[in-house]
């Protein structure tokens, strides 16, 4: 089973990391150390992230180098005042939106929370603590920083993995290009995967040009799809029903050897299927049927 | 890369059409690399289409694994926690389907692998498990 983190209620993600109150209490504690020391910390903590790369890219502007160090601090004070509820997990998530939006990178964030974790616990600290007390602190402050960062690369990777499939549903969009090569012969060349929607797409594209062209022959090559399973031929013959009661015959171009091989071994009856292995032969077709000779 | 041909096993969420596509084209992609045969890359997407589209039309949500043994074979596994199967010997039949689809995935696939596998068990889910032994020249 999948377990969804959005759908989990902040004492879930709390228990997943093994955080309860007393490790919130030992945050806030060590947070009296540093909270009056947190100017002194984004000093320290931006002279380091001038060394990298990517940093300079995204902080070419120094208006929003400001803006970017001012929200970190706010985000070190509430992360030092440990009040963990629904308000402080939905401002994590939000620093994921930023950062996928952007595009910082994780491991630029994971080596930039490490950095952080060094400074506060090396650098900034004054020894003002039992050592008993400060093994406990730190322990706590791990797994309030892990929390955060559980959160922070949920939403990252939950928005980069949808940016990604809308680029290729839009690429798959833009790619019903219906033509007319010639009078009464209209062609559609598929290349990649046909689902459900799309061939929705191709039958409703298909059938409004045969509306406005009156074609008499829609030639479809499919040499550029990699898989024709039952369902794909299922809207196959739909869109070849559908354009014959519109008076205009359908022609499948560019069935591969493994296509061919794929069909029939799944049993698919393809007797109401007009299939040629080239586009050369479809069209030769296409001109038999709209009664042309070309040479 | 060498080092990648070892890699054991995918796997894939199934929840819907898109992570079907996806699977497909991963697969596809990854046998081609591997075998460099489209015939049998297109048998095996096929195969995934077929068994990943069932766990979207019938149980939602499930999962899929790939495992690609030493290769020599090619071992998918469709799992979810649907409703079950009630006749598994009626849906093994071509042309049957009880969601007014061909009725020729199943049947289908057992035509194109070598092994063929299939647990059921009503309101608990379904498990899958084909094999495909891959010919060496």
């Amino acid at each position: 089973m999948q377990t969804d983190l959005r759908e989990m209620k902040t004492s879930g993600l709390m228990k997943m990391h093994d955080l309860d109150e007393s490790d919130l209490v030992m945050v806030r504690k060590y947070g009296t150390i540093i909270s009056p020391k947190l100017e002194e910390y984004a000093v320290l903590f931006y002279e380091w992230i001038a060394e990298l790369p990517e940093y300079q890219v995204l902080f070419s502007n120094p208006e929003v180098m400001g803006r970017a160090r001012s929200e970190q601090i706010n985000y070190w004070r509430s992360f030092f005042n440990a009040r963990v509820d629904d308000n402080y997990v939905q401002e994590r998530r939000k620093i994921g939106e930023v950062h996928a939006r952007v595009g910082l990178s994780l491991p630029s964030y994971f080596a930039a929370m490490n950095v952080s974790f060094i400074i506060f616990t090396k650098k900034l600290y004054d020894g003002g603590l039992y050592s008993e007390e400060y093994s406990s602190a730190i322990s706590a402050l791990t797994k309030l920083m892990h929390f955060d960062i559980t959160i922070v690369v949920e939403t990252y990777s939950r928005l980069i993995n949808e940016r990604i499939s809308k680029q290729s549903k839009a690429l798959m969009e833009m790619s019903t290009p219906v033509t007319q090569i010639w009078q009464d012969i209209l062609m559609l060349p598929v290349v990649g995967i046909i689902d459900s929607k799309r061939a929705q797409d191709i039958m409703m594209t298909i059938l409004s040009r045969i509306g406005e062209t009156r074609a008499k022959v829609f030639i479809m090559d499919i040499s550029g799809v990699a898989v024709v399973d039952s369902a794909v031929a299922n809207h196959l013959f739909k869109i070849t029903k559908s354009t014959g009661l519109m008076g205009c015959v359908s022609l499948i171009s560019g069935i591969s050897p493994a296509i061919a091989q794929t069909i029939v071994n799944l049993g698919i009856n393809v007797d109401e299927v007009n299939s040629t292995a080239t586009l050369r032969d479809a069209l030769e077709q296409a001109f038999k049927i709209i009664g042309r000779t070309v040479t | 890369m060498d080092a990648n041909l070892d890699s054991p096993s995918e796997r894939f969420d199934i929840n819907n059409e898109d992570d079907v596509r996806g699977a497909v084209m991963l697969s596809y992609s990854e046998i081609m690399s591997r075998f460099n045969d489209a015939g049998l890359a297109t048998q095996i997407a096929t195969c995934i289409s077929e068994l990943a589209m069932n766990i979207v039309k019938y149980a939602q949500y499930g999962e899929l694994y790939i495992h690609y043994q030493s290769n020599y074979s090619i071992e998918i596994i469709a799992e979810d926690r649907g409703p079950g199967i009630a006749n598994i010997e009626q849906a093994m039949q071509d042309h049957f389907s009880s969601k007014g689809t061909l009725g020729l995935g199943l049947p289908g696939v057992k035509r194109m692998v070598d092994e063929f596998e299939i647990q059921s068990q009503i309101n608990h889910g379904t498990r899958i498990r084909v094999k495909k032994w891959i010919n060496q020249y």
